[in-house]
């Protein structure tokens, strides 16, 4: 039989598996009588091997809230340079400020000691505190449920209830009050069959009475918090982003008013 | 400038490869994801000049084009990581088990290969480029991707040898 000579080409294509069968099989055979050969491409194939499994990690890797696309509806994408810009001309643009784009200016420009920020600094510091308490991470368990919404409703001078999770898997395990610097805030915390607990942060707003969902995240624990009709909330937990996304979507449209 | 819904759509299913090859160029997780923001930010900007039908080249082109920019600024500070000065946390893999020890040496041995041989072992081997999309991605000939692909096998074959021969712990010495 007439065989083309073996080229390093193919023998680099055989190790990628981009060979036709046909040829793959001849080279095999070739392969055979070339024990040098056969074995340097085996070298190739472990090499390549044991570097997918080193990196292949990388993508089971939850994706950082930065790097979503899709939570990306404010841009991610110009970082500190054009934010610092954006600030030094907020003060001109603030005649152009309202409609679409009115969102942006105001969370950028709003100290971080008031508004959703501050709210979002809040509950993640409440999650991290309570979360964490094996012992009692709640004053009131969730078979007070009753209890605790008329508790909260009193408190924040608002109708709340704790909100049907269901979906996302999460149940109630109850909550308690938290004091701020803006009077006082409720804490439910819920958890899931993964055992991860998930923080529900709801207190009356001044400042950023109604502002969009935004992402947050600070010392390993992630979350979401936005505002509606002077009242923030803030979704926050160690789970993925995406997962802390769908609870927060599920709050919000259960606190939206009908 | 906010991605377009299309940018989203295409790209998203990207980000996890993407996230590997700049892990694989630059070993650093944290380098690794700023950098891929840093490509989000040149594809949105730069999205209504990409062409139809090769969107995973030409993203991985930008990317690798500003990891390159990234690893001469690092040896122009003289801060390039040595493997010995990379801090256990910032490893891809920790080196609990001694399965993850071997998985850790490749990405050492790798990481101290010149660019060239590290990219085109990552973008064939890993990230499954075909060499045509490779040859986009470096911007060479296809006849160069495959004599580079094939230098960079050897060389980094005789690394690992070197390395298993000196017992221990591969010695990181470069074997021209």
């Amino acid at each position: 039989m007439t065989e083309l000579p073996v080229t390093e080409a193919e023998l680099q294509a055989l190790v990628d598996g981009r060979l036709s069968t046909d040829r793959a099989k001849a080279i095999d055979a070739w392969l055979l009588d070339h024990p040098a050969e056969a074995q340097r491409i085996s070298s190739y194939r472990s090499q390549r091997d044991a570097l997918r499994a080193a990196l292949d990690p990388v993508l089971e890797e939850p994706l950082p809230l930065a790097l979503d696309l899709r939570v990306n509806e404010r841009p991610n994408f110009p970082r500190h340079d054009i934010r610092q810009m954006l600030v030094a001309a907020c003060a001109a643009a603030l005649v152009f400020v309202g409609g679409a784009g009115g969102w942006t200016l105001r969370s950028w420009t709003a100290p971080p000691s008031v508004g959703t920020a501050a709210l979002a600094r809040e509950g993640i510091a409440s999650y991290s505190v309570y979360a964490s308490d094996h012992a009692r991470p709640v004053e009131l368990a969730a078979d007070h449920r009753h209890a605790l919404d008329g508790w909260f409703s009193e408190r924040l001078s608002r109708p709340v209830s704790a909100p049907n999770l269901d979906p996302a898997g999460l149940h109630l395990i109850g909550g308690r009050l938290i004091a701020t610097e803006h009077g006082p805030a409720g804490l439910y915390l819920y958890r899931n069959g993964a055992g991860e607990t998930v923080a529900l942060y709801v207190r009356p707003m001044d400042v950023d009475k109604t502002d969009r969902m935004t992402p947050r995240e600070k010392d390993g624990v992630r979350g979401w918090t936005w505002a509606d009709d002077g009242m923030g909330f803030g979704v926050f937990g160690a789970a993925p982003g995406n997962y802390l996304h769908d609870a927060a979507n599920l709050v919000r449209r259960q606190f939206s008013p009908a | 400038m906010r991605p377009p819904p299309e940018m989203i759509e295409q790209v998203q299913p990207m980000i996890p490869s993407l996230r590997r090859y700049a892990r694989g160029l630059l070993r650093d997780a944290e380098d690794a994801d700023d950098l891929v923001q840093d490509v989000f930010e040149r594809v949105l900007g730069r999205w209504h000049l990409r062409q139809a039908g090769s969107l995973r080249p030409w993203i991985f082109s930008i990317l690798h084009n500003l990891a390159m920019d990234r690893l001469r600024q690092r040896a122009r500070r003289g801060s390039a990581a040595t493997l010995e000065s990379v801090p256990e946390s910032q490893l891809a893999v920790s080196a609990s088990q001694e399965g993850q020890v071997e998985q850790r040496d490749i990405l050492g041995l790798v990481q101290s290969m010149p660019e060239e041989h590290r990219s085109i072992l990552l973008l064939i081997g890993v990230e499954e480029l075909s060499y045509a999309e490779a040859a986009e991605v470096l911007r060479v000939p296809q006849g160069t991707v495959m004599s580079r692909l094939s230098r960079a096998r050897e060389r980094l074959r005789r690394m690992v040898e070197e390395g298993a021969s000196a017992e221990g712990r591969p010695s990181l010495r470069i074997v021209s």
